[in-house]
Parts: structure tokens; C-alpha cells; sequence
């Protein structure tokens, strides 16, 4: 069948599923203001002149999602204002794909959707199809994450489940197409003696095949225990050459990224062991350990922090330099900067988050910990709900740790969340 | 008759009667009295699960009002659909929670955020809303959850009940322990009072209204009282009841992100 007669086969099914079915539809409008108290004495962003940081910020983002039958979309709208730019605005198709159902057992689905195949809270290892996140933000508050391209075929057998994935992250611009490595995952679900087990497999055009599993099981009334586990042979990840010796007082002329572990035989392996527990009296606790074997450890964090502490020193002045080695060094200090991830730059972390919630108001409390420099980023939060339409909110994330760890070496201290919610 | 014989007739009497008794008070331990004389206090909450599920496989709308003394302080309206014994998805309506859905099989639950577009395992103790615990919800049949004894007879409001205590067969039953009050003429549950593990008295539910519906009389309405927080009650309504088939894949965990 060519592909104009597949496309045509795809919308014959769709139309037949939409008849009789009612539009589903979700909308949120969040006003989001921030105070931000940046933190100037950073290495890794001198004077805030690196990587310049707004004080004062205000986000409106408004969501739109539809259902019908087996269609969907979901819409996202940002209009972001600073105190160092001009407005910005932002219009982002989140999601638009198209469910069908070939039979009672069959499913496929073609579009821009989000998959998620994990049961970690905030980190996701076996999350390989899913979008990239942050685990100081799970709930995505702004509905910011995005689905990828894919087209996905699903077969249900009772209590089990097996699905295959086709993605391509292909851009149109400018009236073309643009291809990207395509990637091909496949997960058997199935739900045994009480335990969720998913076995999962993924490869991306030019890297490395990973293979995982992760299972979650509820023990009595209050207690669920989960884990992943994702496992792959070498490495393709791009690890800044600053890490491998001990020579901070080097100026790249190029970027400075490679991968080092590329035709390795070493195992590279993420690991997450976490649950929660829920009390008498409704508190809710989640405890989660992760391990990333493509994290930096503590020597290579330590290398790190030194050869931005050298280029910091050429902006400060302390070691003189002509005004073309500063500029270089300035471009080196960006480039180090791309080795920072919201996921976690190091290998192993902790985190922890308290809930509770009195019927109008719900108080979150999460603890995000490198387990290794003991640094963290704690995140108390206050939600108030009006009604069921209005809700007000507030958010205070600091970072703390020693001036070299990770997140007490971040651009900001702490920055506060006010926002209002309106939901239809 | 002579009087030795007429003392040994008494005699005889007596033992075949107090033969009698004894047999009839282990009767009333383990068969019932009334009209459910004959029936175990298992087959007693067996059929008293017909006044709460109308059909195999049923649709029901479910509103829960959560009022803090005496003032309503939260409503939630949801779709549940049930389909046998042991499957339940509940889709939340409100807008704060649009999206939302429940899956509960036998006794494991997930819940799916439309936020993340995730399903997660939950526990049976965390709260759908307010009092009322998803097992609340979602577990309406609880002779598939607990093993019942039969421990007296006691009227509520003038009406002759049952007391059965309900012992969970499962870890993953949404309570410990439940003494359970059952109308003796109709079978009906009247009154509920749950105990957690620690023994603590929990929460106690009324089982309010019931109507006719389709002939059939089904609850309409419950006020759940908590016994630990004073001066908290919920409501929860049912309407629409109506007699559905349900595809058996809407119940895998799988599906909840296609369903709309």
C-alpha cells in the first residue's frame, strides 16, 4: 500500500470513530508571578553577566485540551515578560494525534503525543519515548512538556499489553521536511500477583540499544514500593573534556564536548528504587533514590567546578588576560555550562515529597538531594482552591550547599512562584 | 400415665427442647433468623450487594459533598463504570480535576493525571475526596472483599437488622474491619462503622435513600461521618444508574491515556 493509501486508510477509520462521540475539552489559565533572588557571587555566572538572570518575571500560560473520539490536541500559549527583556510569546501543539481502534484488542495511534512507561514520581529512567522533564516540577504546573512524533501500535490481551513505537522528531520549516535519527521502542506490559511489570526496549538511529525493566506493587493499605532499571553498553552522551584531568587552565577554541564512552564495553546503567506511604491521617510521602551511571562523580564534578572557577577568575580580573582571551573564556564558560541538566548533573540523588491536602487547601513539600556533594533544592508549596474554577497558589524553591556543590552553586538562591489558576 | 412415666416424658421433653435451643442459638451464630433464616452471614452480604450494584456491568454517576459542620465545602461529580466484580474506572468531572481517572482491579488501583499524562499505582487508604476513600468509590461489592460473621440483631431507627462484622480477606481491601448493619426483611445495608488496624473507630456510614429503578431498589444515597476529625460528613449521591457494556480493555492500565 503506498503511503497516500495508508494516510487515506487511517482517516476512513477516524472518521468512522467519530461518529457519535461527544468533544471533550479541558482549558487552564495560569498567571505565574516570580520573585528571583540571584545569586551574584556564583563562579558559573560572574556578576550575572554570564548568563544574565531576571529578578522579576511574569508568565501567562493558557492550556487547551480536545478530545473527540479518538482525536486529541492539546494547545499550549506563553506570554513571558522579564525585567531584562521585552515580551515574549510562545505557541506551542503540545500534543495533536489520533487514536483508532483496529479492534476491541488493537489500538494504534499516529501524532505528537506524550508517552510515559515509568512509575518513578520524578525521575523516569524507562521513560525512553517520553518528553525530557524536571524533577522539581513533576506535575509540569505550566503544562509546559511536550509529546514527541511517533505513530504507536498497541495490542491489549486482558491484564497485558504490548506496544511498539516508531519516532521521529521531524521539524517542517520552511516548507520542508526535516528528518531526525529514528527511533524504535517496544514495551511488553503485563500485571501479575499484584505487580505492574513492564519490559522495555529502545534504539535510536546511531547510538546504543537500552534495555529495561520496571514493576511497582502495593503492599496493605498504605504502603507502594516501585522501581526502573535501564541498562545499555557504552555511552553516547557528550561529556565535556574538562572532566577527564586534572588541567583546569585550559581555553578551548571549539566546543569542547565528546563522547567519551561511545565504543565502550562498560555497562551504563540507571537505577530508581522509591515509594510512597500514605498515613491515617491522609499525609502522603514519596521517597525516591536514582542512580545514573552517565552522571558525573564527585572527581569529575570537582575538575568541573575548577575550570569554571579559572575562567571565572580570568572575568573577575584576578588573572589578567587580553580582551580576546576573556571573550574566549567567557564562550568557554557557556559552553561548560551546557554540561548543567535540570535532571541532574551527577549520578545520584534522593528525593522526598510530603503532601497533604484539607479538602481547599493542599500543602507540598518536596526535597530534591544530590546524594553526593549533599546539596539540595527544597521546594515548599501552598495551593488554595476558591472553587472547583479558581485556585491561588504559592512556591518557594531555594537552593542550597556548599559554593562549589551543585545546586548551591546555581544562578539563583531562591526564587518564589505567586500564581492564580482558572480551570473550565 | 403414671408419674415416673409422665417424669421421664418431661424429662425427655426438656432435653430434646434444651437440645432444641442450643441448636437453634448455633444456628442464629452461623444461619439466620427471619426471613434469611437459612443463609449464612456470607450469603446475607452477598445479596445485601444487589441494592448497591444494579447489573454485571453498570454505569452510575456519583456526586460527593464534603461538609465541615454543617457547611458544604466541596462537591465532586464522577462517571463510574463498573464491570463485574472486580473492575472499576471512575472519570473525574470537575474542572480542577477534569481528566482525571481511577482504575481499580480487584484490589490494586491506579490513578491517571492528565498533567503528566501518567497512570500511578495508588494505595487504597489515599482519598478520592474528603471522607470518602477511593475504595469508597470504586469498591461497592463487599462480598468479594470481606469474610462476614454474624454477631447479633439490633434495630436502627425501629428497623430490624443484622449486625454481620466484616473482616477483610485481602491486604488490599480498602478497610480492616467494618461491623456492618443488613435490614433482616429486605436486605438492605443500613449503617456501616469501619475500624482502622490500630482499632480506632473510623468512619461510619448510613446507607440513606433508596429507590426503585428499572425494578430494581438501589441505593441513591450514603452520608459517611469521619470519626476522627469531628464535624466532618460527606455525601455521596448516585443517579443514572444504567445497564452497560463496557470494552474489557478500558480496564488495562494502558488505556486510560486513550480514553477520552
Amino acid at each position: 500500500m503506498t503511503f497516500r493509501g495508508s494516510i487515506l486508510v487511517v482517516l476512513v477509520f477516524g472518521v468512522i470513530q467519530l461518529r457519535a462521540q461527544s468533544l471533550e475539552y479541558r482549558f487552564s489559565l495560569v498567571d505565574e508571578g516570580t520573585l528571583n533572588k540571584v545569586r551574584i557571587e556564583t563562579p558559573l555566572n560572574y556578576n550575572n553577566q554570564i548568563l544574565p538572570q531576571s529578578s522579576e518575571s511574569n508568565i501567562t500560560a493558557a492550556n487547551l485540551f480536545l478530545g473527540y473520539g479518538g482525536f486529541m490536541t492539546s494547545l499550549n500559549f506563553n506570554a513571558l515578560t522579564d525585567n531584562l527583556k521585552i515580551p515574549e510569546y510562545e505557541y506551542t501543539i503540545r500534543e495533536l494525534s489520533l487514536d483508532l481502534s483496529l479492534t476491541d484488542e488493537l489500538d494504534i495511534t499516529i501524532g505528537k503525543k506524550i508517552l510515559k512507561w515509568g512509575p518513578g514520581y520524578a525521575f523516569n529512567p524507562t521513560g525512553v519515548a517520553e518528553p525530557q522533564r524536571s524533577p522539581s516540577d513533576p506535575s509540569d504546573r505550566l503544562g509546559r512538556n511536550e509529546g514527541r512524533k511517533l505513530a504507536t501500535i498497541t495490542a491489549f490481551f486482558g491484564r497485558s499489553s504490548l506496544t511498539f513505537v516508531y519516532i521521529n522528531d521531524v521539524r517542517y520549516e520552511s516548507s520542508k521536511l526535516y528528518w531526525s535519527e529514528q527511533e524504535f521502542a517496544l514495551r511488553a506490559y503485563t500485571f501479575i500477583n499484584g505487580f505492574d511489570l513492564s519490559l522495555i526496549g529502545h534504539y535510536k538511529e546511531g547510538g546504543r540499544f537500552k534495555a529495561g525493566l520496571n514493576w511497582a506493587k502495593v503492599i496493605g493499605s498504605s504502603l507502594e514500593l516501585h522501581g526502573e532499571v535501564l541498562l545499555k553498553k557504552g555511552s553516547s552522551t557528550q561529556y565535556h573534556r574538562a572532566i577527564i584531568i586534572d588541567n583546569e587552565q585550559r581555553i578551548f577554541a571549539a566546543n569542547p564536548y565528546a563522547t567519551l564512552f561511545n565504543q565502550s564495553k562498560r555497562i551504563f546503567y540507571k537505577i530508581l528504587l522509591g515509594g510512597q506511604y500514605t498515613f491515617e491521617n491522609g499525609i502522603n510521602i514519596v521517597l525516591e533514590y536514582y542512580h545514573d551511571a552517565e552522571g558525573l562523580n564527585k572527581l569529575e564534578w570537582k575538575r568541573w567546578m575548577k575550570f569554571i572557577k579559572f575562567h571565572n577568575s580570568i572575568q573577575q580580573g584576578s588573572i589578567t588576560a587580553d580582551p580576546v582571551l576573556i571573550e574566549a573564556s567567557r564562550l568557554n564558560i557557556l559552553w561548560a555550562l551546557q554540561t548543567l541538566s535540570p535532571r541532574g548533573t551527577m549520578s545520584d540523588y534522593i528525593f522526598i515529597r510530603q503532601y497533604y491536602s484539607t479538602g481547599s487547601w493542599s500543602f507540598e513539600f518536596i526535597q530534591f538531594l544530590n546524594a553526593q556533594d549533599f546539596s539540595a533544592v527544597i521546594i515548599p508549596s501552598a495551593d488554595l482552591a476558591i472553587s472547583e474554577h479558581v485556585s491561588f497558589y504559592s512556591r518557594l524553591t531555594s537552593f542550597i550547599g556548599g559554593s562549589d556543590s551543585e545546586f548551591g552553586a546555581l544562578f539563583n538562591s531562591c526564587y518564589l512562584n505567586i500564581g492564580i489558576r482558572f480551570q473550565l | 400415665m403414671n408419674s415416673k412415666l409422665l417424669k421421664i416424658f418431661y424429662a425427655a421433653l426438656i432435653t430434646v427442647f434444651a437440645y432444641e435451643v442450643q441448636a437453634q442459638s448455633i444456628a442464629a451464630r452461623e444461619k439466620k433468623p427471619g426471613n434469611a433464616e437459612r443463609l449464612t452471614a456470607d450469603e446475607i452480604l452477598h445479596l445485601s450487594d444487589y441494592s448497591r450494584n444494579g447489573w454485571d456491568t453498570y454505569f452510575v454517576r456519583t456526586t460527593i459533598q464534603n461538609f465541615e459542620d454543617n457547611k458544604l465545602k466541596e462537591e465532586g461529580v464522577f462517571d463510574v463504570s463498573i464491570k463485574g466484580t472486580d473492575k472499576t474506572l471512575v472519570k473525574f468531572l470537575n474542572a480542577d480535576v477534569k481528566g482525571q481517572y481511577l482504575l481499580m482491579v480487584d484490589d490494586d488501583m491506579w490513578i491517571y493525571m492528565p498533567n503528566t499524562r501518567k497512570p500511578i499505582r495508588i494505595t487504597p487508604l489515599q482519598r478520592l475526596m474528603g471522607n470518602a476513600s477511593n475504595g469508597d468509590v470504586a469498591r461497592t461489592r463487599y462480598a468479594q472483599d470481606y469474610t462476614a460473621l454474624f454477631k447479633r440483631e439490633e434495630n436502627i431507627d425501629g428497623i430490624p437488622c443484622f449486625v454481620l462484622e466484616l473482616n477483610a480477606k485481602r491486604d488490599g481491601s480498602t478497610y480492616i474491619k467494618i461491623d456492618y448493619w443488613i435490614t433482616k426483611t429486605t436486605l438492605r445495608p443500613q449503617k456501616a462503622e469501619i475500624y482502622l488496624t490500630s482499632g480506632k473507630h473510623y468512619k461510619t456510614i448510613h446507607f440513606d435513600v433508596y429507590k426503585e429503578i428499572r425494578g430494581r431498589m438501589l441505593l441513591t444515597q450514603l452520608t459517611i461521618t469521619d470519626r476522627l476529625r469531628e464535624g466532618r460528613t460527606t455525601i455521596m449521591k448516585y443517579s443514572g444508574y444504567t445497564q452497560k457494556e463496557i470494552p474489557e480493555k478500558y480496564f488495562n492500565k494502558d488505556y486510560l491515556g486513550k480514553l477520552r
